[in-house]
């Protein structure tokens, strides 16, 4: 490695690298190759080609040997990823299994990844709402964390950029605190769904909604979509097995096939970057180290600008194992607040209930998504003793069942004619704001190494005061307004799942505006290390309450174009 | 896939059987294909006819045509936690004593009609030395309900399954809704 020649350097030598192929990564990617930028992208998993490589995308029911099921024994070996509600047969070959990527939990930590081309953008749930100026200035407003240095009206042209590329169903609802962005036709509420946005209304005005969630799925505008090879979502709403139609967006589906057709994108696949190279004589970074996954060779590769899109963790972790002389702490590290302010989203919380009235109507076909619930706590003003407040999802559904009590002949017509009716189910589960603090933080472990020589990860996160008050808020705000609706057999649960289970991990390598207190400028650069550009996760300076994808990716944009200006 | 593999190659060397030496309740070889159990041939025709009565052929296959003791004991085998597998093997052994005790004869003698009711007593038991046996009949009624109605037949031919089950309508007419009765 140290004595490579000049043509092979040569060879490994790209203008842009982008680190992670996954939801953010892609898009730092497409916007680089699709001007013009020769731009590598180093992933550690395996490729994953779109429906070439969706093993289970068209199986029936009973080809799974456990209709769906993930074994007993399977779930044994791996706890963590078990307990997130998408890994079940149809899915599970896209996640990371425990044994195969430890990490240390100081504090129960659900870390749940997938590594492979596309990373997480496979398994999405596709949903994707904006942030406002609410919480971009939620920091400054509220004494947390520190002042994001940008607001609304830097992001909100590229949120219309992305969404318009992956597109994005959903309905103009003229909420300042959700703005609305570029949406195809959104997918229609139910009866009971509007009945209860109807009970809102009425009891409490204007101050709190129930909409339809934005979703990033093909409804209309076919033809534009038609030239990414993609076509109109068929709500089959089995999207974690990777979509063949290209229904939703996908890194797999949309980003890097168009990346990759401007022939100016090279992939490297089970490459983990164990490192960025930082010059001190240049005063910059040149390239990145990387562990070929199956010969365990070290590698080099090199360019001019370096955006790191490993997912929140994932990042903060390949930049605290950047060392240098300059920067022995961390790339970019020099106030020591890097892997701190780590934060997520607080999902612990979740309410059923029972609707018997509109018993004549019933629901037909799938939609891949549902009702939104956006935050109404503290929002104009601060109004509880906790900080920041909570979204939640919510829906409403119905079916018919089978009546199973008896058995023989009476049982089996029973089975194949279910035509009983029960009264409508009612559900929500929140989506809390957790405050980042410097107490949240993950750290490389000094001792033990992965297979590749890449230290472990250890992650130190819990909740606080505030995510109990807000827990307690949730469940009663909640019953309160289900209540009103007349639902009835109301169950609230908290059921205390550890952080991470969100998926929604973010921070540790926050934006800011003062280097001193801050990781990354307002272009996502570290301020250090002007060429080094973080976009995912891991940029956030606080959560909001949304679905944090949508803002990964126009960051990405964003930073791209920036980088496109800066480094020519 | 996996244990399609593994039974196929286990059939081709050894005719689907192994034997077992140590097995302590039975002369019988063991079916090695579900390794967390103890399963022989009869075990495994007892769970069929069971599996059968509660799911009985007609215009339309009954379980043991759709061979959902295959599934049942996959299932149990590899999702169903140690206690469970413990009831469910308890209760199948015995079956035979529960249906000689409460009926008189072995199950396989019986009417149809009373293997029905011997299920539903089993089903519906209160007593304790009988907690296995309505143990091991709700875990068979529940795979072979779950098998049945997911298996290829009634998914391709009876009530084809729909990968496409088509657009969302939030608001449709319970009286609006036609459809044909399935007679079993
Ligand atoms: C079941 C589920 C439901 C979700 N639902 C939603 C939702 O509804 N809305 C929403 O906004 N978000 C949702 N998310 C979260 C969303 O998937 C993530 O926020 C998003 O994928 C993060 O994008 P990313 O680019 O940072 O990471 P990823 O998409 O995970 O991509 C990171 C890539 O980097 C690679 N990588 C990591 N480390 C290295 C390294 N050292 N070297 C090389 N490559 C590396 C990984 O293998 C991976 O491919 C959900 C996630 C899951 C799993
Ligand atoms: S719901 Fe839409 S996006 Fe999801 S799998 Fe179906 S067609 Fe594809």
């Amino acid at each position: 490695m140290a004595n490579l020649n000049i043509d092979a350097v040569k060879e490994r030598t790209f203008q842009a690298i982008v680190i992670g192929s996954g939801m953010s990564g892609s898009w730092a990617a497409k916007e680089l190759c699709e001007h013009g930028v020769k731009t590598l992208v180093i992933e550690r998993g395996r490729n994953v080609k779109h429906i070439k490589d969706y093993p289970t995308t068209n199986m029936l029911p009973y080809e799974f040997e456990h209709r769906g099921q993930i074994p007993l024994e399977v779930q044994k070996e791996n706890p963590i990823v078990s307990r997130c509600y998408a890994f079940r047969e149809d899915a599970a070959h896209f996640f990371v299994k425990d044994k195969e990527h430890p990490y240390v939990q100081e504090k129960p930590f659900d870390w749940i990844r997938g590594y492979q081309v596309g990373g997480k953008s496979l398994l999405w749930a596709r949903q994707v709402q904006r942030w406002s100026d609410f919480d971009f200035e939620g920091p400054a407003r509220d004494g947390f964390a520190v002042d994001w240095p940008i607001r609304y009206k830097d992001i909100a042209p590229w949120y219309s950029h992305v969404e318009k590329f992956a597109g994005v169903s959903g309905n103009k609802d003229g909420l300042p605190h959700l703005p609305d962005g570029e949406f195809l036709p959104g997918f229609p509420l139910n009866v009971v769904e509007k009945y209860f946005q109807y009970q809102l209304k009425k009891h409490y005005g204007d101050s709190r909604h129930m909409i339809l969630a934005r979703c990033a799925h093909i409804t209309g505008n076919l033809d534009y979509y038609a030239q990414q090879g993609r076509a109109k979502c068929q709500s089959r709403n089995l999207c974690q097995r990777g979509c063949p139609f290209g229904g939703y967006f996908s890194a797999n589906a949309s980003t890097l096939p168009w990346a990759e057709k401007t022939g100016n994108m090279t992939l490297r696949t089970n490459a983990v970057v164990h490192s960025i190279i930082y010059d001190e004589a240049k005063g910059k970074a040149t390239g990145v180290r990387i562990v070929d996954t199956q010969s365990k060779e070290m590698e080099e590769y090199f360019a001019d600008v370096i955006f790191v899109n490993g997912s929140a963790l994932n990042t903060n972790l390949i930049l605290l194992n950047s060392t240098s002389y300059r920067f022995p702490n961390g790339l970019g590290n020099d106030n020591g607040l890097l892997g701190k302010y780590v934060a997520f989203h607080n999902y612990r919380a979740g309410i059923s209930a029972e609707y018997h009235g509109h018993l004549e109507y019933t629901t037909q076909g799938g939609r891949p998504t549902s009702g939104y619930f956006p935050r109404f706590r503290n929002v104009f003003k601060q109004e509880t003793d906790f900080l920041r407040g909570y979204a939640a999802g919510f829906s409403a559904y119905r079916g018919t069942y089978a009546d199973q009590s008896g058995i023989g002949m009476e049982l089996k017509e029973n089975l194949l004619n279910p035509d009983k009716y029960g009264p409508w189910g009612i559900s929500s589960h929140m989506m809390g704001e957790t405050i980042p603090k410097e107490s949240n933080y993950v750290a490389l472990d000094p001792n033990q190494k992965d297979e590749w020589g890449i230290p472990l990860l250890r992650i130190n996160v819990e909740y606080d005061d505030n995510d109990e008050k807000m827990v307690k808020d949730y469940l009663e705000q909640m019953t309160e307004m289900f209540e009103k609706a007349g639902f009835t057999n109301i169950k609230t649960r908290d059921d205390r799942r550890a952080p991470g289970l969100d998926i929604h991990e973010m921070g540790g390598v926050r934006m800011g505006r003062d280097p001193k207190t801050s990781l990354l400028n307002a272009n996502h650069q570290l301020h250090a290390v002007p060429n080094v550009y973080v976009t995912d996760g891991a940029s956030m300076t606080s959560t909001a309450t949304q679905n944090p994808s949508l803002t990964y990716m126009a960051f990405a944009a964003r930073a791209a174009h920036h980088a496109m200006k800066t480094f020519g | 896939m996996k244990r399609r593999d593994a039974l196929r190659s286990l059939a081709l060397i050894t005719g689907g059987l192994v034997l077992v030496p140590s097995c302590d309740f039975s002369k019988e070889d063991i079916l090695a294909a579900y390794k967390n159990l103890q399963i022989t041939p009869s075990l495994k025709q007892l769970l069929a006819g069971i599996a059968d009565t509660i799911i009985p052929p007609g215009n339309i296959k009954g379980a043991a045509d759709l061979s959902v003791q295959d599934f049942i004991l996959v299932m149990v085998n590899d999702c169903v936690d140690e206690n469970g597998q413990q009831a469910f093997m308890k209760g199948l052994q015995a079956f035979e004593g529960f249906s000689k005790k409460t009926s008189g004869k072995n199950f396989s003698k019986l009417t149809k009609e009373e293997k029905e009711n011997l299920i539903l007593s089993g089903l519906s038991t209160e007593e304790e030395n009988e907690k296995d046996i309505r143990s091991f009949l709700e875990t068979t009624k529940r795979f072979t309900i779950q098998g049945f109605m997911l298996s290829e037949y009634i998914q391709t031919e009876v009530k084809p399954y729909s990968l496409i089950p088509g657009d969302y309508k939030g608001e449709v007419l319970i009286a609006d809704i036609k459809t044909e009765r399935i007679n079993g």
